[in-house]
């Protein structure tokens, strides 16, 4: 069974709040991984652009989303990334997990995982290898 | 048709009428359309969608009803086909350009005074994020923002650093994008010249100053389209009045393609927008050849070389009929398009300096499609803000584009090619096309707000994902030749008290000014705007007082409201 079909076959569907953090604009590829992650049979929620990172977790933990997936290529990532993590925490949403995509420098990845981030995928990443990502690692509820 | 000369095209004439039945029975017996089949033929649809034939002969011409005096003319005459410039790159070449900007004026001066040394005859500010939102430094939005995409510029104060020994006239152009501030970057340039001594007609200022492509592209919004486009056309306005040899707005594709539109409805979209500004400037009185010359287009395609070149040309074309059919220009600048370029090509993380050749042949394309203004991205942009390197190289690559191996020795070199005008015309007509529908749709405003730009974009982007998911585009070290072993990525980091010098910069800006004339500037802009008013010669004052950028931001965002961005998808 492909990663797509294990995604539809679930007893309760992913949930996936994509978000875009700061004043970051580009939303291109936020987008199309939302609508990526859509079809292969997720709920997902996008905030739009420029959300604070209270924003985004307040978001987060109202719809009860198994991931936050955060698109950022303003170079800001160091701080708001663990930020959001902190935050997650702090209010008893530890459940919830982050992947990030966008610009991210290789170097700045293991930093961020040692802060909390499980997955940095970097541009290039095929959708369907975030997809079988998000079916390995999301809990069968 | 008109096809002169004719044994240019035609190598036997006794068999000339039947070159489309010579082509057919060629591509038959000897070519193998169906190895061809087989082969990658899904890799010969371009990005726009135009698919590629294996040969183009006169046969293609005449489908296209191409008429030499019609369609191409000469360079820098109607309709301006060959280029907007009578001698083109042959005689003054393309200007080599940069953009550049990061951490504070002080970084960044240090930066700009070495790409002047080795060549470079116009820089483009890269602002910050803040600064383009419209927020100061110490507001909590630019939170780990300060100076990271661009150079954070607060004050006239930081302007005056940013150019500490480089005389506004000692290069070809300065300028900025600012496109959601227009008037308050054009004001900051404007003062910096009186701060150094120079006349506004000694200098040449480039803004991109093309807001309502940010709505759908970008992401730099901060007040409803309409005020937006407002304020971009009062600095416009301005300038017509005080610095006509300033070049206040460039219209924008590069954006709308790269986010998924395509070129050609990238360029369908800019030139709806470009209809809008113009409409707001000719509602005040002004004329069309007062408005047009002053304005630029901002081309882009990344993936298909010819097409490329097809879009610049038809570009031309397209520009040269709207403004003498549809508004009725009379004079040569008019109905010019001049164009700037940002060179890219397919750029990868992986093995970045591979970049170095996509860029190259990307910018290849624009210098034969006759671009006038030049700019080509680092080979490290795909993952930060180009270091001093990559920047160099990126100078040098422009620098061997324009004196070695002769690409600007003939003007139009592609022009006359079976290929390049087949394609030319086949791209107007996309153009073309995506104008009406967007005339139907109601407009440039439209595009906005009835969500039609975003999900062109969304679908382009979806549809350019899949073709590399799949193999159907190539990309080498990504889904062709995987990269082996794994070539490391750094990326360019300014220094880190960057940020810190820069609020105790405006820190001490703000208790130094004066504060009584701050406060009546920014009443002015405040009266200004309310009234309706073109608000650039109070926000010149303003910006000469030393108020912020922010500040004044924050009087239209409370006079106009802000945009609110979608959840849509």
């Amino acid at each position: 069974m492909t990663a797509m079909n294990r995604a539809a076959a679930r007893n309760r569907k992913i949930r996936v709040l994509m978000a875009k953090v700061g004043l970051d604009g580009h939303d291109v590829g936020a987008r199309v991984v939302a609508r990526g992650l859509l079809d292969a049979g997720m709920e997902v929620i996008y905030t739009g652009l420029r959300r604070t990172t209270e924003e985004i977790v307040r978001a987060a933990i109202e719809e009860d989303v198994d991931w936050v997936g955060i698109s950022i290529l303003s170079g800001a990532h160091g701080t708001l990334l663990p930020k959001v993590r902190r935050m997650l925490d702090e209010q008893g949403a530890s459940d919830i997990r982050i992947i990030a995509g966008g610009v991210i420098p290789q170097e700045d990845i293991p930093e961020l995982e040692a802060q909390g981030v499980s997955r940095v995928f970097l541009s290039g990443t095929a959708i369907a290898e975030i997809v079988d990502y998000l079916v390995r690692e999301t809990p069968d509820a | 048709m008109n096809m002169k000369p004719r044994d240019m095209f035609v190598p036997v004439p006794d068999e000339a009428g039947d070159i489309g039945a010579q082509a057919e029975r060629w591509k038959a017996q000897r070519f193998d359309p169906q190895a061809d089949a087989e082969r990658e033929a899904s890799s010969f649809v371009t990005d726009v969608g135009i698919p590629i034939k294996p040969l183009y002969t006169p046969a293609d011409l005449e489908r296209i009803g191409f008429d030499y005096l019609k369609d191409l003319g000469f360079p820098g005459e109607y309709p301006f086909t060959r280029g907007d410039r009578p001698g083109m790159n042959r005689s003054d070449p393309f200007v080599i350009s940069a953009y550049s900007g990061f951490g504070d004026a002080e970084a960044c001066n240090k930066r700009f005074r070495k790409l002047i040394d080795i060549g470079t005859e116009q820089i483009l500010v890269a602002l910050d994020l803040p600064t383009q939102c419209g927020y100061d430094s110490d507001h909590e939005m630019a939170t780990a923002e300060i100076g990271n995409v661009g150079v954070a510029i607060d004050t006239l104060a930081d302007m005056e650093l940013l150019f500490d020994g480089i005389p506004a006239d000692s290069i070809k152009r300065i300028g900025t994008l600012g496109n959601s501030i227009g008037p308050i970057v054009l004001a900051l340039y404007a003062a910096l010249g009186e701060k150094q001594g120079i006349a506004w007609d000694r200098y040449t200022v480039n803004l991109q100053n093309d807001p309502l492509k940010e709505y759908i592209a970008r992401g730099t919004q901060i007040l409803p389209p309409a005020p937006a486009a407002k304020l971009a056309a009062d600095a416009v306005e301005w300038c017509i009045d005080n610095a006509p040899n300033w070049s206040p707005m460039t219209v924008c594709v590069n954006h709308i393609n790269a986010g998924g539109a395509g070129s050609s409805m990238g360029t369908a979209i800019a030139l709806s927008n470009v209809r809008y500004y113009v409409d707001l400037l000719l509602a005040r009185g002004r004329s069309i050849d007062d408005v047009a010359p002053l304005l630029h287009m901002f081309p882009d395609e990344r993936h298909d070389f010819f097409i490329s070149v097809a879009n610049l040309r038809g570009l031309r074309r397209i520009w040269a009929r709207m403004m003498k059919e549809t508004y009725g220009a009379t004079k040569a600048e008019a109905m010019a398009c001049r164009t700037t370029v940002y060179g890219h090509g397919q750029e990868a993380l992986a093995e970045p300096l591979n970049n170095i050749a996509r860029t190259a042949f990307g910018t290849l394309a624009y210098v034969l499609g006759g671009a006038s203004y030049v700019y080509l991205a680092g080979y490290d942009e795909a993952v930060s803000t180009p270091n001093e390197n990559s920047a160099r190289v990126a100078l040098r690559t422009l620098q061997v584009l324009a004196n070695e191996h002769g690409f600007r020795d003939t003007i139009d070199p592609l022009g006359g090619s079976y290929y390049v005008e087949t394609l030319t015309a086949e791209v107007e007509r996309q153009i073309l096309d995506g104008m009406a529908e967007i005339e139907r749709l109601g407009g440039a405003l439209a595009v906005i707000s009835t969500g039609y730009g975003r999900r062109v974009m969304t679908e382009g982007a979806v549809r350019r994902q899949r073709a590399i998911d799949s193999g159907v585009r190539p990309w080498v070290t990504v889904n062709k030749y995987p990269q082996k072993p794994d070539v490391p990525n750094s990326a360019f980091r300014g220094d880190k008290q960057a940020a810190e010098r820069q609020l105790a910069r405006l820190a001490r800006v703000k208790a130094e000014r004066d504060a009584k004339r701050v406060a009546a500037a920014l009443a002015e802009v405040d009266r200004a705007s309310a009234e309706n008013r073109n608000v650039t010669p109070a926000v010149l004052e303003a910006v000469r007082a030393y108020a912020t950028v922010g500040e004044i931001v924050d009087i239209w965002r409370r006079r106009f409201g802000t945009f609110v961005p979608s959840t849509d998808f």
